[in-house]
């Protein structure tokens, strides 16, 4: 469970301090779908890294299962992202010299797993996302709906209890999104993820159960009464 | 293991770069090697100089300067007499004489592990005109031979040491003071001399026991004499004119020599680095060019490949720096990001190492094809040996004067003597493991200073950057 309090980050361009993020409070339970909305440039992804770790926030706190993420020297960090956390990007991010096995594999190399459970677990996660038979093709030789799925298959191969999404079906056609989302939707129903995710589409917004908006800034949410799927969860908070 | 896979598939999947890298590397260390090699053939060149100077096994000679009244032999001024004479003398006329008891004082100094003397003399035959002879007329020549007393007992040092014998014996202890005589190859095949032939040194006749071969190049000795018969024969009985001195090591040569300095202020002690100085022509040269130009060629070279390799590997940071970050967002701590780059850089400067040693065995086989014989201009008076190597007749050295007159003899203290060495730049272990050690040195440098940008890299940022 994610919980947020007087959270915020600044930074200065020029003599001016643009607030890129404020959040006075916000509680994410377990197994919640947070879908995240706004204009590029109002700190969508800013929140992302924020709650992935990967950025600090000026004041506040971000608390994940009872630890304070801000009050945490990088080694901490590191850990919790390397075990609690998975992220998807828009881009994908997969590392174009390794193939889709071994670009799953990466996200285990931080864990103490032996090599041939850590074989299985990549050639699971990868059957998963149906990429089973695509192990070996490096991410040129894949399509982009493929390409995120093997992304997928890296965040979710740790079994994570979060998982943040950027914009993950951004760079994908209509159809291609249509499948991912569906891939998604099912994992984090299937492994019961705290799935956050920043959208541009109001349709696939519309399938999580939380619905955020961003606007310089400041994130207002509130409950999706008219999520598509089948509703998972009571919502756990909400406020900009 | 995926630290071996990561890598692995980074360098064969970049390879446009993995070979800009390696070969910039390899560049300066081909270079290194060469000038290395270049510097080992310079080195070996000298020691073979040196080595036809001093024997195997020496690294000091003493000697004192000739005194003109001193000269030995009797041949300073000779008188014209009514009639033709003909007169066969052995001389030193280019070293000065010591006592015998030198070697014992050198041999009681420390760190001397042996000291052995000999006597470099010259014999000179030539038939002086009657002086009614009408001038020039009936002048012949003079004939000139060198010849060297060595210590029957230790052959292993000196000049005789590095002559091989080709036919017959050497000398033994029981050789001392017998008419026994061992002649270099050339000279006897030139007299058609043989083991069993009879010459006549200053007028005794001496069997030829030995023939030995010699470094034609260096102008080494004709005739070797037994020490002891050799002082008798040149009226220098108890004198030498040669100590050969072994220091106990290499390292201990420079203290050696302060030391015979002290013990003999007067006497001139030369060890390979004096003598060297003294060493003229193309090989001076070279040893100049490998170590002053090359040397500096060389570092630049090194300093620009590292420069290259450091910028290259910034650069690769920076376009990688959203896989980076990624692998931080994985959960990858930045020491283990760290430790792939710098595997990465490592195994590129390995590779470095490999081509640079290559491209150094060829430069080096393309230098040692194309160098020319190199030649070394030596001072004699710096020598102790050889003191009338040529034909001073027709050079002009030892005789001149009015025919008919007195007859003054003189040796020209400034006269030198070519050596021709063949050159040959070998590639040493030391070379191969010094290019190894910078190669690696390179890539670690290159890879440390991406280590460093990666540290300092954000993960937030580096999400953000464009490839």
């Amino acid at each position: 469970m994610y919980t947020l309090t007087g959270v915020t980050k600044s930074y200065q361009k020029g003599r001016r301090t643009v607030t890129a993020l404020k959040v006075p409070e916000l509680v994410i339970n377990d197994g919640d779908w947070l879908a995240v909305q706004g204009r590029t440039g109002h700190g969508k992804t800013t929140l992302l890294q924020v709650l992935g770790g990967l950025d600090q926030p000026n004041t506040g706190s971000i608390i994940l299962d009872g630890h304070d993420l801000t009050k945490m020297r990088q080694s901490q960090l590191t850990k919790i992202r390397g075990e609690s956390i998975g992220f998807i990007f828009q881009t994908f991010n997969l590392i174009p010299t390794l193939s889709a096995a071994e670009n799953v594999e990466a996200a285990l190399v931080p864990r103490p797993i032996a090599s041939a459970q850590r074989h299985h677990l990549v050639s699971e996660a990868l059957d998963s996302v149906g990429l089973g038979d695509r192990a070996r093709h490096r991410p040129t030789e894949l399509s982009g709906g493929q390409q995120q799925r093997v992304a997928i298959a890296r965040a979710l191969v740790k079994q994570p209890q979060v998982l943040l999404a950027d914009e993950p079906t951004g760079n994908l056609d209509e159809h291609t999104r249509d499948e991912i989302i569906a891939l998604l939707e099912q994992l984090w129903r299937q492994n019961q993820l705290t799935l956050v995710m920043v959208t541009h589409d109001s349709r696939i917004a519309r399938r999580a159960q939380h619905l955020g908006a961003m606007k310089k800034g400041h994130l207002t949410v509130w409950p999706n009464t008219h999520q598509s799927p089948t509703s998972h969860q009571a919502p756990g908070g909400r406020h900009d | 293991m995926f630290f071996v896979t990561y890598l692995r598939r980074e360098l064969l999947g970049r390879p446009r770069q993995a070979a800009v890298i390696a070969a910039g590397l390899a560049l300066g260390i081909g270079l290194v090697v060469v000038v290395s090699a270049l510097s080992s053939g310079v080195r070996e060149a000298q020691g073979k100089v040196l080595g036809s100077l001093y024997g195997v096994g020496t690294d000091i000679t003493v000697t004192t300067a000739v005194q003109p009244a001193s000269r030995s032999g009797g041949f300073n001024q000779i008188t014209p007499k009514p009639y033709p004479r003909h007169t066969d003398v052995l001389t030193s006329s280019t070293l000065g004489t010591l006592n015998a008891s030198a070697v014992s004082s050198i041999s009681t100094l420390r760190n001397v592990s042996a000291a052995v003397s000999g006597l470099v003399l010259t014999e000179i035959t030539a038939t002086i005109p009657a002086d009614n002879a009408p001038p020039q007329s009936s002048f012949q020549p003079p004939v000139q031979t060198s010849v060297v007393g060595v210590d029957a007992d230790h052959t292993g040092y000196g000049a005789f040491s590095s002559a091989r014998l080709a036919a017959g014996r050497g000398f033994t202890a029981a050789d001392a003071t017998a008419n026994v005589t061992v002649l270099d190859s050339s000279y006897a095949s030139a007299h058609r001399l043989n083991v069993g032939s009879t010459i006549t040194v200053a007028g005794a006749r001496l069997r030829v026991i030995g023939l030995v071969q010699q470094n034609g190049g260096s102008n080494p000795p004709q005739v070797y004499l037994p020490l002891a018969r050799a002082q008798q024969l040149a009226k220098l009985t108890g004198k030498v004119n040669i100590v050969y001195v072994q220091a106990a090591s290499a390292a201990l040569v420079g203290a050696v020599t302060d030391e015979i300095s002290k013990l003999m202020p007067s006497a001139k002690v030369t060890n390979s680095a004096n003598l060297a100085k003294g060493v003229a022509g193309s090989l001076a040269t070279t040893a100049k060019l490998a170590n002053n130009l090359g040397k500096w060629l060389a570092v630049l070279t090194l300093v620009i490949a590292f420069t290259v390799a450091s910028l290259l590997t910034l650069a690769a940071v920076t376009r990688r720096a959203r896989e980076f970050g990624t692998l931080k967002a994985l959960g990858w701590r930045s020491r283990r990001i760290t430790g792939q780059l710098l595997g990465e850089c490592l195994a590129l400067g390995i590779a470095g190492a490999v081509l640079g040693i290559a491209a150094g065995f060829g430069g080096t086989r393309l230098v040692s094809t194309a160098a020319p014989n190199l030649s070394a201009i030596v001072q004699q008076a710096n020598i102790g040996k050889d003191a009338f190597g040529g034909d001073l007749g027709a050079n002009g050295g030892v005789f001149s004067g009015q025919v008919g007159g007195p007859v003054t003899t003189y040796a020209n203290p400034s006269a030198t003597h070519t050596v021709a060495v063949p050159f040959h730049a070998p590639i040493t272990l030391t070379a191969i493991v010094l290019a190894i050690a910078l190669a690696i040195i390179g890539g670690l440098i290159a890879g440390s200073l991406g280590s460093w940008r990666i540290t300092r890299l954000r993960p937030a940022a580096a999400l953000a950057s464009v490839e």
